[in-house]
């Protein structure tokens, strides 16, 4: 005993069994796929379905009155497989130019790209790509491999790209993967098809301007309408040649600015081991790991972005549409950590800073009708030049704006320049000021740093000697150590300037208002107003 | 070997079929079973189902077009005929069929 149905087809009842239904409709689903873009597609399944319905009648009889499987596999021999039936005519259709169409769309219109998960090693990357320009892989794989060894970036860029570009996954996809390869040939044989077709196109819209003028000047809201889309299909072309460039200009900057950013980093942390950079850096930091968090930190926070720069250019270039969100997440993550350890290695060496502190010392110096005042130059071993050719900065090359590092008796010291103003003394007596300044994270550290800083200005006779530099020890690290002179003379006490003391001079006021650096090789008296040039005349 | 002689052999026929549908239609109106009857004689058709994008294309150009007639047994059926068009189609296509013949036999005598 079998189930059946009841059917019509071309208008004829049949019984037919429940398999032989199944058959003969999958049969008949198939034909009309076939046909569905066929001109005159029902008419031809509608002929068939009848022909068809005139063979089963054939079949049935007063014994037999129900279609069985047997008759539906005779209906289809006869008949012909789907892809016979339809493989005829779209050789010589009308619809040849639909599969064309499909054809080309699927040949260069749509041809994109994907990683290739069927003949991967890693993440189908470099088969994919192989794919999309016509190459074997394996020459990608043997590049990225040599890149590996250029401080790894050979890896980063085989892990952006893996993120980037989608899997083959559909059949669709997979065809899409493989179409012809886009190489400069096809490239330009499709530019040309394009404009072949734009100039067919405008002389189509060329042709209809025509008859639009000569049949007054009543506009039809059709051509309006085509006019509207083939604005909006070359503002298209355009914006899409225009994306492209923009995402080549962003995988350009991308890289240059990873490949500085990566030199860089790896710059301070390679050559911290015997240049003054990382000395003053560390010197800047409470302890040395903090150099190696700042700099993880920076890369992150300045790296992320830059990745993401060429991610999307990737993305933008091979119209890739399908985005990640475990990316996004991880990166935005990845990103505020970086920020993070930036702003705790920033923070935690502000607060090192947070405290000022000043050391004033007042020494009487002894009396003279004139006084010369000179530099006292420290002989100091500031190390070898780094750059033969910078002549023009080579007696201080550890320099770190106006502090140095050098070695003064065999020891390593950090030296400033101090600052001397000389002003007017309340009293009679000659005196000499000097204020040590210096930050640290308590009020007790930075009273200590500046106790420690060592300046020494010393008197012979006539001759006071400042010397030219104050220095402080490593350990007490670089905390805004500063040293200011103040010399103090009563008025009518006249004072020779030494040339030497040219650079330590610091906004002396005077009263012809000469420049700090233009008091040098003068005599000078201090009178109620102020300091009085007495050798200035005919300057 | 075979499945290449049989690909160009489905292909000759295929060139043919069309001529041959218009030649059967010129002796008398048919409906397609009886088209494909003779078709089938001369194996120029294999399964039927090739026959329908065939009769639907010609009728789209005009060459051909139908009437309804009741059937006994089914339903009723296309007897398609041969228009004016289809009439002069024909008469072009016997021409140079002929020609074709002449020429490719002669080519082939030369040639073995």
């Amino acid at each position: 005993m079998n189930k059946t149905l009841t059917i019509n087809i071309s208008g004829i009842i049949f019984y037919i069994e429940i398999d032989a239904y199944e058959k003969l409709d999958n049969y008949l689903t198939a034909i009309k796929s076939y046909f569905k873009h066929t001109e005159g597609g029902s008419e031809i399944l509608g002929d068939i379905e009848s022909r068809i319905a005139e063979m089963l009648q054939g079949k049935i009889s007063v014994s037999k009155q129900v279609i069985i499987m047997a008759d539906v596999e005779f209906v289809i021999a006869t008949m012909g497989n789907p892809k016979d039936i339809a493989g005829d005519e779209n050789a010589n259709e009308s619809n040849t130019e639909y599969f064309e169409n499909q054809y080309q769309s699927y040949d260069t219109a749509k041809k994109r790209l994907y990683r290739d998960g069927d003949s991967k090693v890693l993440g189908g990357v470099c088969s994919g790509i192989g794919h999309y320009f016509g190459i074997d892989p394996v020459w990608l794989r043997i590049a990225l491999l040599l890149l590996f060894f250029f401080a790894g970036s050979g890896f980063l860029i085989y892990l952006i790209l893996w993120i980037a570009i989608p899997e083959a996954k559909t059949r669709a996809e997979k065809l899409g993967m493989k179409g012809e390869p886009v190489d400069i040939n096809n490239i330009s044989k499709k530019v040309k098809e394009e404009a072949e077709q734009f100039k067919v196109r405008m002389e189509k819209y060329g042709q209809e301007f025509k008859d639009m003028a000569g049949k007054n000047k009543d506009v039809p809201k059709n051509t309006v309408d085509k006019i509207v889309v083939f604005v909006t299909e070359v503002l298209m072309n355009i914006g899409k040649v225009f994306l492209k460039i923009f995402g080549i200009a962003l995988i350009v900057l991308g890289v240059i600015l990873f490949i500085s950013l990566f030199s860089s980093v790896f710059g301070i942390s390679y050559t911290a081991i015997n240049l003054e950079g990382k000395e003053f850096i560390d010197l800047m930091l409470l302890d040395g790991k903090d150099l190696y968090l700042g700099l993880i930190g920076i890369s992150v926070f300045v790296g992320i972005p830059v990745i993401m720069m060429i991610y999307s250019g990737i993305k933008l270039l091979f119209r890739i549409h399908y985005s990640n969100r475990w990316l996004n997440l991880t990166t935005g993550i990845l990103w505020l950590s970086g920020l993070s350890l930036l702003l705790y290695v920033a923070v935690k060496t502000g607060l090192d800073f947070s405290q000022e502190a000043k050391n004033r010392t007042k020494t009487e110096l002894m009396p003279y009708s004139q006084l010369t005042i000179s530099a006292q130059e420290l002989v100091i071993n500031y190390g070898e030049p780094l750059d033969e050719d910078e002549d023009f900065n080579q007696e201080k090359k550890n320099k770190f704006g106006d502090y140095s590092i050098g070695e003064l008796l065999g020891k390593k010291y950090i030296f400033g320049t101090p600052k001397v103003n000389i002003i007017k003394s309340q009293s009679n007596q000659v005196e000499l000021i000097i204020m040590k300044e210096a930050n640290g994270g308590t009020e007790k550290m930075s009273y200590h740093r500046a106790e420690s800083i060592d300046y020494d200005v010393l008197q012979k006779d006539s001759l006071v000697y400042f010397n030219n530099v104050f220095k402080f020890d490593l350990k007490d690290k670089f905390r805004m150590q500063k040293v200011k002179a103040i010399l103090k003379i009563p008025v009518n006490q006249i004072i020779f300037i030494d040339y030497s003391m040219k650079h330590l001079l610091f906004d002396v006021d005077n009263l012809s208002d000469t420049f700090d650096e233009e008091m040098v090789n003068r005599k000078w008296m201090m009178t109620e107003q102020g300091l009085k040039c007495l050798d200035c005349e005919g300057i | 070997m075979t499945q290449t002689a049989e690909n160009t052999k489905a292909q000759m026929r295929k060139g043919v079929l069309e001529l041959c549908i218009l030649s059967i239609l010129s002796q008398k109106d048919a409906y397609p079973t009886e088209i494909i009857e003779k078709l089938k004689v001369t194996k120029l058709v294999v399964v039927e189902g090739t026959l329908y994008p065939l009769l639907t294309r010609l009728k789209n150009s005009d060459l051909l077009t139908y009437r309804w007639e009741e059937s006994n047994s089914g339903p009723p059926r296309k007897y398609y005929m041969l228009t004016d068009k289809g009439k002069e189609h024909l008469k072009d296509l016997q021409l140079s069929w002929l020609e074709l013949v002449e020429t490719v036999n002669q080519t082939i005598e030369k040639n073995s």
